[in-house]
């Protein structure tokens, strides 16, 4: 019975089948062969006996991350930093996708839309060379501004306590705009009876915004919140790595950064394995926390 | 219904496209490696050059195709200016590897540990290469720079000779000196004098007595054109770099970062900072604005006291003349004891792991044919100062002259990165060679004289020999793990001391928690493997 | 269709609200233009900063206008003869790429957002998988040796053709603004899931592509490091990666610090002055794009409409 009744759904189906295999068949192919690679975390790399063929060292890669004398600040740091991250940035985009949406005349906002995602483009160097420019507290902008209105010198990149401001406003200043994209989109699937729904309730703007725009947008703002849990230990290299000096090295060593110090990137396999692969175990235990919790509470969930 | 046959062949189409493209791909690169190797005649070769950005392209280096040429093969090189690290780790791991690498350090021994049977031990074929044999024996030091423990030899070193023995020189504005009528400092009390006079003065003479920087550096402590070679004020000597702190005295391996001569230093820098001689960006500036503030505007300086290479390439071509290169300071006018600096000899004039090749080459003669040629010591120098005709002359009577830039706005430094593999080379020059240098030499030799006397250095037992000494690959990692944490907490201290002060204090606490991270452990290490090194002279 | 949206939009300021509105409209305004300076200013700042003297722009002399002007960034870049190939290149990848992206990855998001679909919640769990775990570069490497990939152009095009997180923003968007009512009507109609597809979910979700497109894309367009790792040969090397060797080599001064007698005056400022010639030229080309996608946000305003 249970069979024909598979064969059943099987002929019902087999269309969408085929329209996902050729995605499982490469993912399949080019994500999961190369998994056996994960047991490097586990295994001395020796070169002469192939990447599965070092000896079997168990969670000793592990526990020399763990033992490490940083490790403590490591985690601390990039766990502060990806929560601000997190906080700061994740609503921005929300809010700046509900303000275009807002704008009337089309001349207007398509100028504010093409402006709001040029600096994602920017690459990490020339933003931190420009960051370095405009917030000199000598000869920026920035610091002029501080000055003019009675601040003083103060050094913005050369503060424990000014490196995560600096460090998430410029990212929220650089993708904001690019992350809006995707809810300026969902916005404009709203059915626009909604709207005349609203009118004729007599909703001002705000309520609008209020009852119409943001219910529209929260399967979005959930999935998406999932997944940047899922980032809660992948903070970036690049640009906390250029960003470093020795004034503010006590918050702005990070993970990534120290794996790179510690010259891993090109010898050192089986640690730098190991310690990816204590980043993701994290990660993907946050993310499945997040996703249970939005299953209990809002019946929406990745898997 | 015909709508699902056609979306149904699109796919079976995209896939057929997809498996085809790849069948191809692979095929005609066997078919390429086949008619590689019956075209007799020129051996086809494959080459990796890490080079300097500058650098153009290889194909246009003249003296590179006669090498060619002259060795019978035929080199496809691949050019890599950036992420080689990132790079070389996957090539390496897969065996997937050219015939050749050229670069500084390439291929490092750490990486020869590693990767064992992936590269071409050439100490069995040094018959092949007499030009090779003649620089070990010649230069004997560099046959120890390229042997590993094992006495094998993967990568063959080079030798530049005509570099000065320290990378680093200590600058001070003559001209403000002069306005103000005040003499040549010499020690850190007559410093101090001078740096609080080119703040409340108005050195620079351009009706501002405020846009004065008397003091200036790139921002941490170790590596060049830092303060640390005020540690020579007190006898300390450095070497290549000092980028961790560690140095030799007296045949012991030291590190100054929990030397009290560093904390005296120290807290010298911070009553400079807080009388307002330092750069007040010092530890946030990146390096293009360290150098664009030295040169100051037009023919108006900015920087009165600094650390760098030559005085054209740290003040530009303009302000240059403007300075001054010092002798280093005493620490206190009654200091009797010796004066060190900074002893990079061996880092500026021969370099490890400069050419290596692959132990899967099938042309292993052709390729040591190569290696030979570029090591003549004719075509060493035009490997480090371009070829000869544009870059060099041939005086005739076997003598050579570097030639100025053909471009005349731009410096020597640029036009030799530009005009060939410069010091990324792999090359062998003797000295018997007959060259005349250029400009940007000869200036660096000249301010390098101020030094000379802080140079004589009892070399055995003063100088950690780095170059020499070959670490196994545990080892290695102890200490790149150990120096990282160090360097976390001492460049934190050190910024936070010469800014805020509180050195006094946090000391003995300091101390402590360095030996903690790792400096007991790696002074240790490196001490063992220096007696070593010392025992097989 | 374009007048649906401007009487939506004019009942919203209406008479009855109009008191309210008119503050509404004032902070919009306001916040709008707060908002466009402190992102335009910066990018003015790239801007005149490509063409200004970099002595004057790393000392803060060039804040509101160019100065020391001169085009020897540009003429840097351009004299590379790379860069020429290296756009023809990307274009070609971009295109190419996203093209297949979308080809594999539109149809799987609609097969997942098919409550129906009894597979969904294990295939979904095997996609998300791959965003966390992954086996590293090395055995990465050595299966696109292996598949005969290196050094071609197919390892631009195929490999990663399915990311993963696109696909879920593309299953949450169909499984939202494609109601089930719409299916089940289909269904009755006869309709079998691939008419479906083509018929009603791609047409009704053109914002959606638009913007998976726009990803795709702009991923293509930025990534150096496939280039880096898999491809050797200068001929298909992208745009990006002779972009970063340029921009890095003001790095390479930096920690170098012109030890071995290197890089003089001329060969800093060389390197200054082009990093920020080089985001112009790499990011303009893709700027042309954005109006034509952006066409589609509004468009998508109508859904409705045409289901109504």
């Amino acid at each position: 019975m249970p069979s024909r009744k598979g064969l059943q759904v099987l002929k019902r189906d087999y269309q969408l089948w085929i329209m996902i295999l050729p995605a499982i068949i490469v993912v399949l192919i080019f994500n999961y062969i190369p998994m056996y690679g994960i047991q490097l975390a586990f295994r001395d790399y020796d070169f002469s006996k192939g990447l599965t063929g070092g000896e079997w060292r168990g969670l000793a890669y592990f526990q020399q991350f763990i033992d490490s004398y940083l490790f403590t600040d490591l985690m601390r740091n990039t766990f502060m930093i990806s929560l601000a991250s997190i906080v700061l940035g994740f609503p921005a985009p929300i809010v700046l996708a509900l303000i275009l949406n807002q704008i009337r005349r089309k001349k207007m906002k398509q100028l504010m839309q093409t402006t709001v995602y040029l600096p994602h483009f920017i690459s990490v160097i020339v933003l931190v060379g420009m960051l370095n420019v405009l917030l000199s507290s000598e000869t920026g902008v920035v610091g002029h501004f501080m000055k003019s209105i009675g601040l003083g010198h103060i050094n913005l990149l050369a503060s424990t306590s000014t490196f995560i401001p600096v460090y998430v406003l410029s990212d929220i200043w650089q993708h904001c705009g690019w992350n809006s994209i995707i809810y300026l989109a969902a916005l404009s699937t709203i059915d626009p009876q909604l709207y005349d729904a609203a009118k004729i309730d007599g909703a001002s703007r705000w309520q609008t915004i209020r009852y119409v725009d943001i219910p529209a947008l929260v399967p979005a703002i959930i999935i998406l919140f999932i997944l940047s849990m899922g980032n809660i230990l992948s903070t970036g290299f690049e640009k906390i790595f250029l960003m470093q000096n020795s004034l503010n090295l006590p918050v702005s060593e990070v993970i990534a950064t120290y794996v790179y110090k510690i010259g891993i990137v090109s010898n050192q396999f089986s640690l730098a394995s190991a310690i990816g692969l204590f980043n993701t175990l994290i990660n993907f235990v946050f993310l499945f926390a997040m996703n249970a919790i939005s299953k209990r509470a809002s019946q929406t969930s990745l898997f | 219904m015909r709508k699902k046959v056609t979306v149904f062949t699109s796919f079976v189409i995209i896939a057929a496209m997809l498996l085809s493209g790849c069948g191809s791909g692979g095929a005609s690169n066997k078919a390429s490696e086949a008619a590689g190797e019956a075209s007799g005649e020129k051996v086809k070769l494959t080459a990796i050059m890490t080079k300097h950005p500058l650098t153009k392209p290889l194909k246009e280096m003249e003296w590179l195709r006669q090498v060619e040429e002259a060795a019978g093969v035929e080199i496809e090189w691949q050019e890599i200016t950036s992420d080689w690290g990132q790079k070389k780790g996957t090539m390496l791991a897969s065996g997937d590897i050219p015939d050749l690498f050229i670069g500084p350090n390439v291929i490092t021994d750490a990486d020869f540990a590693q990767f064992q049977g992936l590269f071409q031990d050439l100490s069995t074929m040094l018959d092949q290469a007499p030009n090779v044999q003649t620089m070990f024996k010649e230069k004997p030091e560099t046959k120890l720079i390229a042997t590993q423990p094992d006495g094998k030899i993967y990568g063959l070193p080079k030798y530049q000779r005509f570099w000065p023995s320290s990378a680093q020189r200590q600058y001070i504005n003559q001209k403000w000196l002069d306005e103000l009528g005040l003499d040549m400092p010499t020690t850190w009390d007559e410093l101090y004098e001078v740096l609080v006079a080119f703040k409340e003065k108005d050195a620079n003479g351009n009706g501002d007595p405020n846009d004065e920087i008397p003091m200036d550096w790139p921002g941490g402590i170790g590596g060049y054109f830092n303060p640390a070679v005020l540690l020579g004020s007190m006898g300390v000597t450095l070497s290549d770099g000092n980028a961790e702190g560690y140095f030799v005295e007296g045949g012991q391996v030291k590190n100054f970062l929990i030397d009290d001569r560093y904390k005296t230093m120290v807290a010298f820098l911070n009553k400079l900072y807080k009388a307002g001689l330092i750069n007040k960006e010092v530890f946030t500036h990146d390096y293009t604005k360290f150098q664009s503030v030295a040169r100051g505007e037009g023919d108006i300086a900015k920087v009165g006291f600094t650390w760098g290479w030559v005085a054209s390439d740290r003040f530009g071509e303009q302000l240059a003349p403007q300075y001054a290169s010092m002798s280093p300071l005493k620490v206190s006018a009654d200091y009797t004891g010796k004066l060190g600096w900074s002893y990079d000899h061996y880092n500026l004039n021969y370099g490890v792991n400069h050419i290596v090749m692959s132990a899967k080459t099938k042309h292993k003669e052709a390729a040591m044919r190569f290696i030979n040629e570029m090591y003549d010591p004719k075509v060493g120098m035009q490997v480090l100062f371009g070829s000869i005709g544009p870059n060099i002359k041939d005086n005739g009577d076997g003598s050579y002259t570097v030639l100025p830039p053909a471009k005349a706005e731009m410096d020597p430094g640029t036009w030799k990165w530009t005009s060939t593999m410069a010091d990324h080379g792999a090359f062998y020059i003797p000295d018997s060679l007959k060259l005349t240098l250029g400009k940007d030499m000869q200036e660096v030799l000249t301010q390098s004289e101020p030094l000379k006397e802080a140079q004589e250095i009892d070399l055995d037992n003063d100088i950690f020999p780095a170059l020499f000494i070959k670490y196994s690959t545990m080892d290695n990692n102890i200490l790149s793990l150990n120096n990282t944490n160090v360097m976390n907490l001492a460049d934190s201290s050190f910024a936070k001391w010469v800014t805020k002060g509180g050195i006094e204090a946090e000391w003995d606490a300091y101390v402590k928690e360095a030996q903690k991270a790792g400096i007991t452990q790696n002074l240790e290490i490196m001490q063992k493997y220096y007696e070593e090194y010392k025992s097989k002279q | 269709m374009e007048l649906a949206r401007t009487r939506a939009g004019k009942a919203l300021s209406g008479p009855r609200t109009g008191g309210k509105d008119l503050v509404f409209k004032v902070v919009l305004g306001f916040i709008c233009t707060v908002i466009f300076l402190l992102i335009v200013y910066p990018l003015y700042f790239i801007v005149i900063a490509s063409f200004s003297d970099s002595t004057l722009v790393s000392t803060g002399k060039v804040l509101f206008y160019p100065k020391g002007i001169s085009f020897f960034g540009y003429q840097e870049i351009f004299k590379d003869a790379r860069i020429w190939t290296g756009y023809r290149n990307t274009v070609f990848y971009t295109l190419f790429g996203t093209l297949v992206n979308m080809v594999f990855t539109m149809p799987a998001a609609y097969v997942l957002s098919r409550r129906e679909f009894r597979a969904r919640r294990v295939i979904m769990f095997l996609f998300v998988v791959t965003m966390f775990f992954n086996g590293g570069l090395i055995p990465t490497y050595l299966l696109m040796k292996d598949l005969h990939m290196t050094n071609t152009i197919w390892v631009f095009i195929l490999p990663f053709c399915v990311n993963v997180f696109y696909l879920i923003i593309a299953r949450t968007f169909f499984e939202n603004s494609l109601p089930q009512e719409l299916h089940e009507a289909a269904v009755i109609d006869g309709c079998s899931h691939f008419t479906f597809f083509f018929k009603v979910a791609l047409p009704l979700s053109k914002a959606l592509i638009s913007v998976i497109g726009l990803y795709y894309l702009v991923g293509h367009w930025n990534d150096f490091f496939t280039a880096l790792i898999y491809i050797r040969d200068n001929e298909l090397q992208p745009l990006q990666i002779i972009l970063r060797d340029i921009l890095l080599s003001n790095q390479v001064f930096a920690g170098g610090a012109g030890t071995g007698g290197d890089g003089g005056g001329y060969a800093q400022r060389y390197a200054d002055q082009i990093k920020y010639g080089v985001i112009i030229v790499s990011t303009l080309p893709i700027l042309i794009i954005y109006p034509f996608i952006q066409k589609y946000f509004e468009k998508g305003v109508m859904i409705g409409s045409i289901k109504g």
